[in-house]
């Protein structure tokens, strides 16, 4: 078999692979040479992205890729599948993970002094199993496995979280109690599905359970399912760990862990209601209304809390609570439209959330600021960094023609189909607050009192331009270009969901 | 007849492309090289207008596919007879603007030029895009780009009045505009289309008479706020404080005529005639205009501030466009389309002739104006034939719009909107023939020797004024704007409803 072959073949394994080696490899090379650890980490997170999108263009050219780990078959062998939808998950993990290591490399994170090296090798290689975790979460064939690879991904996020700001070790252990209780509510949930139906293959639950309809096990299931995955992915009221963590985070994993770290588990909530479970029985009806008053609740107060603060990270942090709430109400409206608005959310949140925590991280690797009442004028030192915050924040506050208007557009579709006019209310006022209080940063942005005493020293490293004008570049390309994304890949996959 | 062409597309691209270049470049060349990007801009963008009129004239439309821009739409341009009209005098008055604003930006020594031309240039792309937007999505994405352009020019000053505009502004402006996003997402739901189409695609009873009342109210709504039509309009005259060729080109051309062009669009090609009649919005809606001339017109005598007077008095004129749109006759859709170029070409005289008084004689206040007419003859006598023109004189444009308007009115049978518009008209002469009286009247303290200012300031102020009255003449002068508007309106009373 060619080399090109073998690629192609094992190409959904060897996207977790690489990073999984990169992570490994890296304290060893650390120990060696300074720089060799997070280098290697860099290239097998750039062959993950490379891979991740490869095996895209194969899902659409030949539907969905079953991978049989060691050719054991399902229901005894690992399976990994990947289809329109995760497929676009797995490629926006890839290429985010890249990018943010690519972004961290300016940080101090390579500390001098004979222990340096342990410094850097712990975070690349964290850095590189958190994105093996969220990988392989949105990769695995069955609910076994994606646990696993759910405690990967918690586990390198308290580690992220500790070694950022001084409050992080606080913010860490906040989360670790209760993500632990996602994990577990989400284990529990599994278990139940396992008794009721003797399978953890994705794809054999789902035949299974259309036979079992309303059985209490699998009513329990799915009950614990949304409280495990409304944990992991900081839907109100279960977001209590989230602001914390996403403002006190290192800075320069910030970006990731806000970016992307709730967006998988939002991915695997579709998987088990739309996929899994089925979606049409009467106490269904029920769990999603019950998902889509959590995420207009959380629209509305993630929204308003942001409001109330003036450090820039708390106002991204509950601007997530409220986006995350977009993607709980796609779930709820629940038709294909719906469900659109929330993949393509997913992929848009991510983007702009990410790029915005970059302009976060830039802002305080350059001049140590957080404060939005500091940022006088600041456009003037840092265009790229002002340009790549105005693209994210106006497409946060769902503005054409970038790609959170358009993630607005299906959800808004979905929401007068269904005749749920109440959700497009909540869309519209979210919308005008996140307005408020993103030209409220505008205005210190822009207008604020100039600080003159800000030392001038040049632009920022390369290595934090391109990821901040990459996702930039996302935001706007996501946007113009969300009509092929969505009719070639979305829509066939989503439209599977309502045939059966 | 339809004809594919390049042609709407490069109207937009090059001011698109100018406003990059400058924002890129803009500090780091001499203001000369960067003002000369805005010309060549404006010179090239009208050039390229101007050479469809000829085609359209002829009765052929020009179609321009950008690319799929969501599910099932297209980002579609297509040149029209109305939108050719607001194309024209947006793409034409912006060379004269950009020749003034060179001379009042610096004869005012402002600063932050390079934001303030790139914003311009924006601003004019959208408004082409306005123009030419083929469908309801294209048209929204253009027009919350132009909220979000024109922005930065009304906090221009950056002090806490600006900052106070500008928050106003975008209340205003984004409320709306996510109303009337709501309107479309439904309309598109609904009817599966949103091509605009002349005399509408709506039925009359397609849906309940509130609903679709309802429906038609909160698209006027989007459009109502931008064109000032009370009690929307708070904005307008708080927005005064952006530099006067923004007031010049922004409140009296292009973005007030956005929304009226926004109002006219949903009135005539969304719901058509026969349902908006139908339904009952379009009574409400002239009542709201007829309301408006003659408030405006009352609270613009009281004005001493010059810029204050003539911002009531573009919204007075902007409800004769609304009014003429909302009675759904040929005569009136004819002189409301008219009207549009008539007041662009008289407003902006009198804007430049403030802006001209402010620059050269620091004086704001009319009352403080006596005797102007000694030092400034020329800038005197434009704001007096522009003043007569503007209240309707005959051989002046003004007359020939509101001529069709009162023909409109009468065709329709309604002898209240007659009395308006004549009341009115007198109104606009006793409002603004004072001011004239004032500046030949008698002499306060200055007595220098006679000086217009720049020429880069009087020139074009003249140039509008005397196109302002050629028009008046001659209506078909040039590029036969009365024709295109006589076209339009034919078209839509012909044309409309082939979809239920």
């Amino acid at each position: 078999m060619s080399w090109f072959g073998f690629l192609e073949a094992h190409a959904p394994l060897l996207v977790i692979l690489f990073p999984l080696c990169g992570g490994l490899l890296c304290p060893f090379l650390s120990k060696i040479h300074g720089t060799w650890g997070k280098r290697v980490v860099m290239v097998c997170l750039f062959l993950s992205v490379v891979l991740s999108i490869w095996q895209l263009v194969l899902v659409h050219e030949q539907g969905v890729l079953h991978y049989w780990l060691g050719n054991w078959r399902p229901p005894y062998g690992i399976e990994l599948a990947i289809d329109g939808v995760n497929g676009l998950v797995v490629a926006l993990v890839s290429v985010i993970s890249w990018l943010t290591a690519l972004y961290s490399s300016p940080f101090e994170v390579v500390s001098k002094g004979s222990k340096g090296w342990v410094r850097t090798a712990g975070y690349y290689s964290i850095l590189a199993f958190l994105s093996v975790g969220l990988l392989g979460m949105a990769s695995a064939g069955d609910a076994f496995n994606l646990y696993v690879f759910m405690e990967i991904t918690a586990l390198s996020g308290y580690g992220l979280i500790a070694i950022g700001e001084e409050k992080g070790p606080i913010a860490a252990f906040r989360y670790l109690l209760t993500g632990t209780i996602g994990a577990s509510m989400y284990l529990l949930g599994v278990g139940f599905l396992y008794a009721a139906t003797g399978t953890l293959n994705m794809t054999d639950l789902s035949i299974r359970l259309e036979t079992l309809g309303d059985s209490p096990l699998v009513i329990l299931a799915a009950a614990c399912l949304v409280v495990g995955f409304g944990i992991k992915m900081a839907l109100f009221p279960l977001h209590g760990w989230q602001p914390a963590a996403h403002s006190y985070a290192h800075p320069a994993a910030d970006p990731m862990i806000a970016g992307i770290m709730i967006k998988v588990p939002a991915y695997g909530m579709l998987r088990f209601f739309f996929y899994i479970f089925y979606e049409n029985s009467p106490v269904m009806e029920l769990f999603f209304q019950a998902i889509g008053i959590m995420g207009a609740l959380g629209i509305l107060f993630g929204s308003l809390k942001a409001l109330r603060y003036s450090a820039y990270n708390k106002i991204l942090a509950y601007s997530s609570i409220g986006q995350v709430g977009y993607i709980a109400m796609g779930f709820a409206i629940g038709n294909i439209y719906g469900l659109m608005g929330a993949v393509l959310h997913i992929l848009s949140h991510a983007f702009m959330k990410t790029g915005l925590f970059y302009t976060s991280g830039a802002l305080k690797y350059k001049y140590g600021i957080h404060e939005i009442t500091s940022f006088g004028q600041i456009y003037k030192d840092m265009p790229t960094t002002a340009t790549a915050m105005v693209v994210c924040a106006l497409s946060m506050v769902g503005l054409p023609p970038f790609a959170g208007f358009f993630s607005k557009w299906y959800l808004a579709m979905g929401a007068i189909e269904n005749g749920q006019y109440l959700y497009v209310a909540i869309l519209i006022l979210s919308s005008l607050l996140s307005a408020i209080y993103f030209f409220r940063i505008f205005e210190e942005l822009f207008m604020g009192k100039r600080i003159e005493e800000r030392k001038k020293d040049g632009p920022l490293p390369w290595q934090m331009l391109l990821p901040l004008g990459a996702v930039a570049a996302a935001v706007i390309g996501l946007g113009l270009g969300n009509s092929s994304l969505v009719s070639e890949l979305l829509k066939p996959t989503l439209l599977e969901v309502f045939l059966v | 007849m339809m004809i594919d062409s390049m042609r709407p597309m490069a109207a937009l691209a090059i001011p698109m492309a100018a406003a990059l270049l400058i924002l890129l470049f803009g500090n780091k060349i001499k203001p000369n090289l960067r003002e000369a990007i805005t010309m060549a801009a404006a010179i090239l963008m009208a050039a390229t207008v101007f050479s469809m009129a000829q085609e359209v004239t002829s009765g052929k439309e020009l179609i321009g596919v950008l690319l799929p821009i969501a599910d099932g739409i297209d980002l579609k341009l297509k040149v029209d007879s109305a939108g050719m009209i607001f194309a024209s005098i947006a793409s034409g008055l912006w060379i004269l603007t950009s020749v003034y604003s060179i001379g009042y930006m610096r004869g005012h020594e402002e600063k932050n030029q390079t934001g303030y031309f790139a914003a311009f240039a924006m601003c004019l792309a959208s408004a082409a895009g306005i123009a030419f937007a083929a469908n309801l999505l294209t048209f929204f994405i253009f027009y919350e780009m132009l909220t979000i352009a024109t922005y930065p020019l009304v906090v221009h000053h950056r002090d806490e009045k600006a900052k106070k505009a500008g928050r106003k502004y975008l209340a205003y402006t984004l409320i709306s505009g996510q109303l009337f996003f709501a309107a479309i997402v439904f309309v598109y739901v609904k009817y599966g289309v949103c091509e605009f189409v002349a005399g509408g695609f709506m039925m009359p009873e397609a849906m309940e008479k509130p609903v679709m009342c309802l429906l038609f109210l909160l698209m006027i709504l989007g459009g109502a706020v931008k064109a000032g039509v009370m009690p929307l309009h708070g904005w307008l005259p708080s927005a005064m404080v952006a530099p006067t060729p923004v007031s010049a080109l922004l409140h009296a051309v292009a973005v007030v005529k956005a929304g009226v062009f926004c109002v006219f669009r949903v009135v005539c090609y969304v719901f058509g005639p026969e349902s908006a009649a139908w339904c009952g919005g379009a009574g409400i809606l002239s009542w709201f205009a007829a309301i408006t001339i003659v408030l405006s017109s009352l609270i613009a005598l009281q004005q001493d501030n010059l810029k204050a007077r003539l911002a009531y008095s573009t919204v007075g004129q902007l409800s004769y466009i609304v009014l003429g749109i909302s009675l759904l006759s040929a005569y009136s859709i004819t002189g409301a389309l008219f009207h549009m170029v008539a007041h662009a070409f008289l407003k902006i005289t009198l804007f430049m002739c403030a802006g001209a008084i402010f620059v050269r004689l620091h004086l704001s206040e009319i009352s403080t104006m006596g005797g102007l007419a000694r030092r400034m003859p020329v800038t005197a006598g434009c704001f007096a034939v522009a003043s007569l023109g503007l209240a309707g004189l005959p051989l002046m444009s003004g007359f020939v719009s509101k001529a069709n308007l009162l023909a409109g009115a009468a065709a329709m049978g309604k002898p209240f909107f007659i009395v308006v518009l004549l009341g009115a008209a007198l109104l606009a002469l006793s409002y603004l023939m004072p001011v004239s009286a004032i500046f030949f009247g008698k002499q306060i303290s200055h007595r220098a020797e006679p000086m217009d200012g720049a020429s880069t300031m009087v020139i074009p102020l003249t140039l509008t004024v005397t196109v302002g009255i050629l028009l008046g003449i001659w209506p078909n002068l040039g590029l036969h704007l009365y024709d295109l508007a006589i076209q339009a309106a034919a078209a839509i009373m012909e044309g409309g409803a082939g979809l239920g």
